[in-house]
């Protein structure tokens, strides 16, 4: 048992905004009283709901082919340190799992969601994910250029696609569904991409990249996952693609969808010198649609590793940096790649970019639907997030970052504009209860009676920055696993997953079209129940799931 | 350079209609390999199987594997370098002098061919072994070969992969990467781990004779290593894990018998790209697993007082 007195609660979950409360935990959950158990005074300090990142890659194929590719990061960076309870580590550009779970608990996050899981090696990214320590876990499997699926589709045969959708979610074991660049992965396995909505696949003769997202919108909505579609929209990065993100939210006929990395998305212009943020024409649009969430994919200048399953974008990225270059092209399902990159203040692109993620972040005027992340490792690492928060909170910080930008900025950018500074309430909508309520994980982001006492505790300070990157405690599942700045406690997360119904003879279905395209058996791909360790199986809304197979 | 352009082995499966192999010797090393992943398989988008594909072997001789090749490029021992430099520099139609060519013991009309077939190909796969990766330029040649394919992809679709064996060792160094950031030749004797090829490798750590004990999984040195490896190994404790007796196992200080993975045991086996199978037992031993034992060393190591003493938890920056 745990009692926390005196401190100023931020929880948004309930409206409650910066009252003195007292809190109290027992097994884990939040209750109306405790009568022992330590007490931490928490006089003069602010409380929030533990952070959760909606969108992050943390484990799993692409990140760990970024870990093999960037050793010279790894050699420069922070260390951990093992101990008789820790095990050692890298931090940096793509940190390794241990690490993981260590420098997301010191910010004070405590669940996070993996994006990106082929199902062929959902294996692997499950053993990573037991081996990230302390934070709770979910992961969404990809879906948008499955070509059995895909098939399906150009068939007319949305029933079977669905069920296929089904299939796969539980064989990945798996939370949700992302949908990378529809179509676009596919093309790439013939070194194509698909950068038209209405213009059939190559390799198809009728489905499109719109039709792909208008259907699985439908198919994630009528298998009642929690969380919506997850979607990577087309032409992410290039110039002018702003036309592609409203055409592509426009296909989902009025669906929920969650889009990711909006920051990428959001450009106006014809090319890399004409090019410019567009963000306040997206964010007017996102404002009128409630049946849309983001994430911000907010990038800060420095360092790090780009990782999508966006195979043809990260070959342009090649070809433009002349830097490393991985990917992986994962048999009928997806594809991803790799490229080490620095955003620099002086570099116009850059400098935009920044600018775009920032925007977002102000003009989207409902924090419950807007969210903090860098899609890390790609606008930045996670462990920065400290600083975003310091730029949304202080315009006058935002202007000092701004001084050393091109002088050619102008007119493409709308940040110098916009005064609003984030309130502590706002930022804990946008780190912990948005996200969570986004993810459907009600039992998170919230400090009401019966819900996960995972919770923050930071010391007042001027230095935003500061205050947010070195909570005084953070309280995982009741356990105190940071204090005065120190690792205390490991515990093993959990992990997050649904079981959509589908129908019996699924399987069968797909066994002849598994054996045509794969090179392993049937009975190998799935991911084996046992595999997952501390799974918890959150509930669909569809009536059916209580029957599920297997 | 940098990087590596790759895919998974169904991709190759299904799509790759030019397949090249350069210093590997599938046919006697990876005896499943043409059947179950390569040559003979007809796919969606290769419906004439074995018909619809070009396969070239460069090799320094004329191994078995070269009988299922269509072309059959003998590169002189020690140029395999200076093939791809040129090869890469051709493909950007970059000019080569004759003598550099002659070189390589190859022809203008050979390499004119191979490009003009590469850069024609539909979705190409350089398939890479030990006689490039492990002779002369080692990691050079690699790099050479993995940036060539990278470039076609200003052409056509070109991937290229390892030809990777031994075992388990891609999810050795899988897991490696996860935990480390580093897939061998990691030091931990800081408290964390740093990456040096050359100096913390097995081998040369052990011909420095700087370690004191040495515990051996899934491996045996004992049999490959040069001999001033092997000396220090019997001199020093050394433990070995392993169904059988090894050569190491015979120098062992001490041997615990093993339940075989994936015959015995359960576990995971990474593919050489790097997809996890699961191993499933099809007997059962009156061994334990590996990872049995080196559970209950742990539990017992973690049951002693702590030795370690007060330490920082971490360092901001390394030097």
């Amino acid at each position: 048992m745990l009692r926390i007195i005196g401190g100023t609660v931020y929880d948004p979950a309930n409206g409650i905004n910066g009252q003195v409360k007292d809190l109290f935990i027992d097994g884990g959950k939040l209750v109306a009283s405790a009568a022992e158990g330590r007490t931490i005074d928490a006089t003069g300090m602010v409380i929030f709901p533990g952070g959760v990142d909606v969108h992050t890659h943390v484990a799993g194929g692409s990140i760990n082919f970024a870990r093999a590719m960037t050793p010279e990061d790894h050699r420069r960076t922070q260390a951990f340190i093992r101990s008789q309870t820790r095990r050692s580590g890298i931090g940096g550009m793509a940190p390794t799992t241990f690490a993981t779970g260590y420098l997301y608990a010191g910010m004070g996050w405590t669940t996070v969601n993996e994006a990106a899981v082929p199902v062929l090696s959902a294996r692997h990214t499950h053993e990573e994910l037991a081996d990230i320590p302390i934070v709770d876990k979910s992961c969404l499997v990809l879906m948008a250029n499955n070509e059995i699926m895909l098939d399906l589709l150009e068939e007319g045969e949305y029933e079977r696609a669905k069920q296929i959708v089904a299939w796969h979610i539980w064989a990945a074991k798996a939370y949700g569904v992302k949908a990378v660049n529809p179509g676009g992965v596919a093309a790439w396995k013939w070194g194509k991409n698909a950068s038209q909505l209405t213009d059939p696949i190559e390799g198809y003769a009728t489905l499109t990249p719109g039709s792909i997202v208008t259907h699985l919108a439908r198919i994630v909505a009528e298998l009642g996952i929690p969380h919506p579609l997850h979607l990577h929209c087309n032409n992410l990065g290039v110039p002018g693609n702003i036309s592609t993100t409203l055409e592509t939210v426009k296909h989902l006929d009025g669906a929920r969808a969650h889009l990711a990395h909006l920051q990428y998305h959001a450009y106006g212009g014809d090319d890399w010198d004409t090019m410019k943020s567009e963000a306040a024409q997206l964010a007017d649009y996102f404002n009128s649609h409630p049946n849309l969430t983001t994430d911000a994919g907010a990038v800060l200048f420095g360092d790090t590793v780009t990782i999508s399953a966006d195979g043809p974008w990260q070959h342009l990225l090649y070809k433009l940096t002349g830097r490393k270059w991985g990917n992986l092209d994962v048999e009928n399902e997806t594809g991803c790649g790799i490229v080490p990159y620095t955003y620099r203040p002086s570099n116009l692109v850059n400098a935009v970019q920044w600018a775009t993620g920032l925007e977002l972040l102000l003009l989207i005027d409902d924090p419950w639907r807007v969210f903090l992340s860098t899609d890390h490792p790609n606008g930045a690492c996670f462990w920065r997030y400290p600083e975003i928060i310091q730029l949304l909170m202080s315009a006058d910080f935002r202007k000092e970052c701004m001084a050393p930008l091109p002088t050619a900025i102008k007119n493409r950018i709308t940040l110098p504009e916009i005064d609003r500074e984030y309130t502590l309430y706002e930022i804990a909508t946008i780190i912990s209860a948005g996200p969570a309520r986004a993810l459907g994980l009600h039992h998170k982001g919230n400090l009401g009676e019966g819900m996960d006492a995972d919770i923050v505790i930071y010391n007042r300070e001027d230095d935003i920055a500061r205050m947010f990157g070195h909570p005084r405690y953070v309280i995982k599942g009741g356990e105190i696993v940071i204090e005065e700045g120190d690792i205390r406690e490991t515990p093993d997360g959990r992990e997050y997953l649904v079981k959509p119904f589908y129908e019996p003879d699924t399987e069968e279905f797909l066994r002849p079209r598994f054996e045509d395209r794969y090179c392993m058996s049937f009975e190998n791909y799935p991911v084996e129940m046992e595999r997952i360790e501390r799974s918890q199986i959150q509930a669909c809304a569809s009536p059916d799931s209580s029957d599920s197979p297997q | 350079m940098g990087g590596k352009v790759t895919c998974t082995l169904g991709e190759v499966k299904n799509r790759a209609d030019f397949i090249v192999y350069w210093g590997g010797n599938p046919a006697e090393c990876h005896p499943r390999h043409f059947t179950k992943y390569t040559l003979m398989q007809k796919s969606k988008f290769l419906p004439r199987g074995r018909k619809d594909r070009t396969v070239v072997m460069v090799d320094i001789r004329e191994t078995k594997s070269v009988k299922a090749a269509d072309i059959f490029l003998q590169v002189r021992p020690g140029k395999d370098f200076e093939l791809m430099t040129i090869l890469r520099a051709m493909v950007k139609d970059q000019e080569v002098s004759d003598e550099q060519i002659a070189e390589t013991g190859l022809t203008r009309e050979q390499l004119t061919d191979l490009i003009a077939r590469m850069k024609g190909a539909r979705f190409g796969v350089m398939f890479f072994g030990m006689g490039l990766s492990m002779t002369r330029g080692k990691h050079m040649n690699s790099a050479a070969l993995l940036t060539l394919a990278a470039e076609m992809n200003a052409f056509t679709k070109f991937v290229a992969m390892p030809m990777r064996g031994h075992g388990n060792v891609t999810g050795a160094d899988v897991i490696m990467r996860w935990q480390t950031g580093y897939p061998f030749g990691i030091s931990f004797n800081r408290g964390y781990p740093r990456y040096n090829p050359g100096e913390f490798s097995t081998v040369d750590v052990l011909v420095r004779g700087d370690t004191d004990c040495a515990f051996i999984i899934g491996a045996d040195p004992g049999a490959t290593m040069p001999q001033p490896a092997i000396d220090h190994l019997a001199k020093i404790p050394t433990i070995v894990l392993d169904p059988h007796v090894t050569h190491t196992s015979r120098l062992a200080r001490v041997h615990i018998t093993t339940a075989p993975a994936g015959i015995a045991a359960p576990g995971t086996g990474y593919r050489m790209d790097e997809i996890p199978m699961p191993l499933r037992p099809a007997l059962e031993s009156p061994y334990p697993s590996d990872e049995e034992v080196v559970r209950r060393i742990k539990e017992a190591i973690a049951a002693k007082p702590d030795w370690m003493g007060q330490q920082p938890q971490m360092l901001l920056s390394q030097i």
